[in-house]
């Protein structure tokens, strides 16, 4: 009777661990799209990012030459399994792409594959300014279709600078009198939530066009020739500024253990007074404000003379279209028709950028305003991440600056980092 | 009373004959098992199978690949990310192997007792285990929130505990056990689970011996029902061991990896080099050596574990 009973139990521990092996198989993508275009001729299978949706959704509707199947995830989603398509020949005829190099999604990535059809011949091409070529162009040929640039800078609370009797800072030491205010005031300056990843880099991306490309704009092509390096370069200044912000208490407590929503909703409510933080995700700020035009934008000055403050203004993400696509000239028709100056427009407008080619009928966001003498006196940079020639530097940036935060690194540890890892075969 | 260990001599041989009279009459025929075989072949011996020639190549996900020989696990034992993401995964395993089996028992021996609510408790206790890991570590990013009036900082404060106050995700020497808890919290209800079918399947009358004999609690524990837990805990080391050696999607929904580098484990780094980096050729070669390891792993646990089994 044991000897049975013991045996069924084993068969039903053995089986009891069988449905645990197959209750840990991984959960599905969640993503979601549909069915849009009230025209006839082809359709065109699309997938997109989620901050494309909303532009997409009103350009789609318009066009009526094709009819589209369409699908947006967000970016991490996208990166896993539009490349699983790429790999597999079997991707969508329009897809996101990142413009420039530095990601698995990237132009020049994708492109040196020959999985991106040349849109150079498309009138719109003519209008990429010169500084943003580099984004749109591998070889003299363009595989990327996007609307314009998005910044970064400072989301402030204008709320909270009134009541401590402080103005947006033109200078590097003018941001630390404001931050002492602040502080003083009871209010944290700056909110960082670095346990997001992506957040880490973007108090370096705001301070190394003036530490940076101000004073050597071959800095780029000076990279990728080897003959310097980011322990040779400003980039050395901003990590240490980046830090004095830190030891100053100028940051929320415990920035590794606070998220982008966190710190989204800080400056929202008025207990911390900025941000540094990309244009596009205005959007997030507004919805979690009382009101949402308490909040606005400064150029974050990296340069303690106003005329050597630079911005960074990178290219928004964008479209390609599949090279091995069978409706290869309808999906660049349908890219020729992104590119009307209307269309750019419409686009820039939903995702909040400065549209590729201003003229009488963009409309930008105000808050945008202070940052636009920037871009048109050839001040501003696209983010470093778009000229790194493999997808690993970016994320090594993440790393060494939470690092940094954590007091598990140096300054000189950190660039070796990033230095070793851009030298990386892609 | 005596507890032998499992198969005495004899036992094998003693009803050769009516086992296999039985084993005509009742085994199916070998051939029911061929659609299912047919299927698990299909999607997951064969792409698993050929996914290994990948791990001997340059290839990126897209594009042509080409064979680099051996190149992929030499980077392996050169990189520095992954020796410390190996790292965190053993100590991660350990840890949770340790604990969750640790507190599963004690829930299960409680649960056990003739307690009133001990239905209601066995629910409460499983119920992490049906939520989705990912939505696990998104709750728990609430609970170690490091904002001092929050999740456990906000309890701690309560009870004039404030020093122990931690940034609980956001420091690199304490987030690897954060997410340890984590995992703990989730899992400790299935072992319990498992411990529980095992102590059913003990017979009363056996600690009643033990109990005229004179034993008390503690012995009856100790010379009872922890042999006779044997094969429950054999399951539950293993699956714990298993689970912890492929943790990925607490550390990926938690952390990401970070901060830096500081909870990076075996499986986030390859889904990192494939997906992130677009080496899929290295990150083949570490699910190739993560796959090996955790066979080798678990053979080397039933071999130790299964010979300290008891029969009765």
């Amino acid at each position: 009777m044991t000897l049975r009973f013991e045996r069924n139990r084993r068969e039903f521990l053995r089986a009891a661990g069988g449905l645990a092996a197959v209750a840990a198989l991984p959960v599905s993508l969640a993503a979601c799209g549909g069915s849009s275009g009230g025209g006839g001729g082809k359709t065109l299978r699309l997938v997109g990012v989620a901050d494309q949706q909303k532009a997409l959704d009103e350009l789609t509707k318009l066009y009526t030459q094709a009819k589209f199947s369409t699908s947006y995830a967000p970016t991490d989603q996208v990166q896993t399994s539009l490349r699983t398509q790429l790999g597999a020949g079997n991707a969508p005829d329009v897809h996101v792409v990142y413009p420039g190099n530095g990601s698995a999604m990237s132009m020049a990535q994708i492109a040196q594959a020959g999985l991106l059809a040349d849109l150079s011949g498309q009138s719109w091409t003519q209008s990429i300014p010169a500084n943003f070529k580099s984004a749109f162009q591998l070889q003299g040929k363009t595989f990327i279709y996007s609307a314009g640039s998005s910044v970064i800078g400072a989301i402030y609370n204008k709320k909270v600078f009134a009541d401590a009797k402080v103005e947006p800072p033109k200078t590097w030491s003018e941001l630390l009198q404001v931050c002492d205010k602040l502080k003083k005031a009871g209010k944290i300056p700056i909110a960082l939530g670095a346990q997001t990843p992506w957040v880490t880099q973007l108090i370096s991306y705001a301070l190394v066009p003036s530490t940076v490309y101000a004073k050597n704009p071959q800095f780029d092509s000076q990279m990728q020739a080897g003959s310097t390096s980011f322990a040779q370069s400003g980039w050395r200044d901003a990590f240490n500024m980046y830090l004095q912000l830190q030891q100053r208490g100028f940051f929320n407590d415990n920035p590794n253990g606070t998220t982008y929503e966190q710190q989204t909703s800080m400056v929202a409510t008025g207990k911390a007074a900025m941000a540094v933080q990309v244009s596009a995700v205005l959007p997030d700020f507004r919805k979690a404000a009382t009101n949402a035009d308490d909040l606005a934008m400064f150029p974050f000055p990296g340069a303690d003379t106003a005329a050597n403050v630079w911005i960074p203004a990178g290219v928004v993400v964008g479209l390609g279209v599949s090279a091995r696509s069978r409706n290869a000239d309808a999906a660049k028709a349908f890219i020729e028709f992104l590119g009307r100056p209307e269309n750019i427009n419409r686009w820039a407008e939903a995702v909040a950028c400065v549209p590729l080619k201003r003229d009488a009928n963009s409309k930008i966001d105000p808050v945008l305003n202070p940052f636009l003498p920037f871009i048109d006196d050839n001040k501003a940079v696209p983010f470093m991440d778009q000229a790194w020639p493999n997808a690993e530097v970016q994320p090594t940036h993440f790393a060494v600056v939470q690092e940094l935060l954590g007091g598990k690194t140096t300054v000189d540890k950190a660039l070796a980092k990033m230095d070793e890892t851009y030298r990386k075969k892609s | 009373m005596t507890l032998t260990s499992r198969r005495p001599a004899g036992t094998a041989t003693a009803r050769p004959a009516a086992r296999a009279r039985r084993a005509g009459f009742l085994t199916p025929p070998w051939w029911f098992v061929a659609p299912a075989l047919l299927v698990y072949a299909a999607i997951v011996l064969y792409p698993s199978v050929s996914g290994i020639v990948y791990a001997f190549t340059d290839w990126s996900g897209i594009g042509d690949k080409s064979f680099n020989g051996l190149a992929n696990f030499q980077h392996l034992l050169s990189d520095d990310q992954a020796r410390s993401a190996l790292l965190h995964t053993l100590l991660l395993t350990v840890t949770i192997v340790i604990v969750q089996n640790g507190v599963g028992l004690l829930l299960a021996l409680g649960v056990n007792a003739r307690i009133k609510s001990r239905t209601v408790l066995r629910v409460v206790f499983f119920a992490p285990v049906v939520v989705s890991p990912v939505m696990i570590a998104f709750l728990w990013k609430y609970v170690y929130n490091p904002d001092p009036k929050a999740g456990i900082n906000g309890i701690l404060g309560m009870l004039g505990l404030s020093d122990l106050r931690q940034d609980w995700l956001g420091n690199p020497s304490l987030v690897v056990w954060s997410i340890a808890g984590m995992v703990v919290w989730q899992y400790a209800g299935y072992s319990m689970v498992i411990f529980l079918a095992g102590l059913e399947g003990i017979p009363a009358e056996l600690r009643e011996a033990a109990m005229i004999d004179g034993a008390g609690r503690f012995q009856q524990f100790r010379y009872v029902t922890w042999p006779l837990l044997a094969p429950s805990l054999t399951i539950n080391v293993m699956l714990s061991t298993i689970g912890g050696l492929k943790l990925f999607d607490q550390v990926y929904a938690a952390t990401g990896g970070g901060p830096g580098y500081s909870s990076e484990t075996l499986s986030t780094v390859l889904y990192k080099q494939a997906f992130v980096f677009g080496k899929y050729g290295y990150s083949t070669a570490i699910a190739l050596v993560l796959a090996l390891f955790v066979a080798a792993v678990s053979l080397v646990q039933i071999y130790y574990l299964r010979g300290r089994e008891v029969g009765v």
